[in-house]
């Protein structure tokens, strides 16, 4: 039996598909069996950053409405053997054509064949919010160093914490050191403090993170990308390891940075 | 004639009382209370108290009591007195005066309300909600919109570990805190938003509450 895990953010834009992509991709190099599923019905992009688009041949709401079994509908991205799969969200319909109960039984069976079900949020709170958390045991809150992000996200926490799932963890995505560094946004420490959330991770931004979706490829796989290392860290907390805080790398030269500046002259 | 009267006038220091016998049939008493009412020796507008004793009035008859003293012209009913209350009014005195506690945090679009006080150990974030028939006392950051005496309570006050408030409403009163509020952003801690004699909602240093509003403490003895 596996955990379903719902991928949320409130505000739109902050990462929440990319997310979902990263951390599914980082758990199939773990070795687990994951599922991600698609449910921004109408305005589907999981599918494009895992570059899986041209493969889809049913989706969620034919699943639901009974057109196709679900290992029918079930995309599977050939990088990683049996390991990685997608339930795409179906592009020419709305949010209205599924209900949280259809969704419910929709995760519990798929629970049975995987180690983690992965579940992508669309943005808002209304009914897409309403199916992606219906099936779901836990809930990740990503958020971005913004005060927008982090209203939001409050928003969010706030109605995750009065559905029947464990309490929210958070993600702050796309962290930028040197703008912590000139005080001109919030830091990791603002951003928990003002949420009062147990924190999963941080991922810097990078802009490799941007072109390596548009290829249709997770930089996650990426191993010496900074915001990789910060997606395998999050992955690797999921699966239960303790793994320290990555350091925010403010772009000032430390001590042996100074020293090797100064051979280096 | 041998009867004990139902209605007896007596005279206190806040004026006149008429003090009803509780016993007496209900029409009986009307009877009376009309016949006392057209006394010729009461002349000119007087104000007068009715007690009701160990009866139970209800906004009804209490209604009618009062029509029939008034109707001869004389008398007028500053206020109706009883030793007697129902359950439900006593229930709500007692929730009036009770303080409720919320522990957790206030976040974005949530609603708390107190039918009394309310304290909240917690903070209450941007957006977030807290509302209070009684006074509002926060452990923890107020970041978001309080309303203390939101039943129309004018001496109730807005308490908070750290008084960042957007907005702060007192009775009908609302107080937005932009940036002229000065004192706010510069020592947040600690502080209390209370109704100033002016009308308007002023802030000051919780340890003056003391002064402020002498009647919000409960507390006995202590020395």
């Amino acid at each position: 039996m596996g955990e379903a895990i719902v991928i949320t953010s409130g505000k739109g834009g902050v990462g929440k598909t990319t997310s979902s992509a990263n951390l599914g991709t980082a758990l199939a190099l773990q070795g687990k069996k994951v599922c991600l599923v698609d449910t921004d019905i109408g305005l589907r992009n999981l599918d494009v950053i895992l570059g899986l688009e041209n493969r889809i041949i049913y989706d969620l709401v034919d699943v639901i409405e009974g057109r196709c079994r679900i290992q029918q509908a079930l995309v599977k991205d050939k990088r990683f053997e049996d390991r990685l799969f997608l339930l795409p969200a179906a592009q020419t319909t709305d949010k209205n054509a599924v209900n949280p109960e259809q969704m419910k039984d929709l995760i519990t069976e798929l629970k049975r064949d995987y180690d983690y079900i992965l579940i992508d949020c669309p943005a808002g709170i209304e009914q897409g919010y309403k199916n992606a958390v219906a099936g779901a045991d836990k809930a990740i809150v990503v958020t971005t160093p913004e005060i927008s992000a982090v209203r939001d996200a409050d928003r969010i926490i706030g109605l995750l914490e009065q559905e029947d799932i464990e309490p929210p963890k958070l993600i702050i995505n796309r962290i930028r050191g040197g703008l912590i560094d000139s005080g001109d946004t919030l830091d990791v420490n603002d951003i928990t403090t003002h949420l009062s959330i147990d924190l999963l991770g941080i991922v810097l931004d990078d802009q490799n993170v941007i072109s390596s979706s548009n290829k249709g490829e997770p930089v996650v796989m990426d191993p010496n990308n900074p915001a990789a290392l910060g997606y395998r860290n999050i992955a690797r907390r999921i699966l239960g390891e303790s793994v320290p805080l990555m350091s925010v790398n403010t772009g000032k030269p430390g001590f042996f940075g100074k020293l090797k500046a100064l051979f280096t002259k | 004639m041998s009867k004990q009267q139902c209605v007896t006038i007596k005279g206190t220091k806040d004026g006149l009382v008429l003090r009803l016998d509780d016993k007496c049939a209900y029409s009986e008493l009307l009877e009376e209370l009309g016949k006392k009412a057209q006394d010729p020796g009461l002349d000119g507008a007087v104000e007068v108290q009715i007690h009701t004793g160990s009866r139970y009035c209800n906004d009804e008859t209490a209604k009618e009591i009062i029509k029939v003293v008034e109707t001869p012209g004389n008398l007028r009913v500053s206020k109706i007195q009883s030793d007697v209350i129902t359950m439900e009014e006593c229930n709500r005195r007692v929730t009036e005066r009770q303080s409720e506690t919320y522990i957790g945090i206030v976040r974005s679009g949530q609603e708390v309300r107190a039918k009394g006080d309310l304290v909240v150990i917690g903070d209450v974030n941007p957006n977030g909600h807290v509302s209070a028939a009684g006074s509002i006392y926060i452990l923890g950051r107020l970041k978001g919109k309080a309303h203390a005496g939101n039943a129309g309570n004018k001496e109730a006050v807005i308490a908070a570990s750290w008084l960042e408030a957007t907005h702060l409403m007192i009775a009908d009163q609302v107080e937005t805190m932009t940036d002229e509020l000065a004192i706010l952003s510069e020592h947040p801690e600690m502080e209390c938003a209370y109704l100033h004699t002016n009308g308007f909602i002023a802030i000051d240093r919780l340890q003056d509450l003391r002064l402020l509003r002498p009647g919000l403490s409960t507390f006995k003895g202590g020395s």
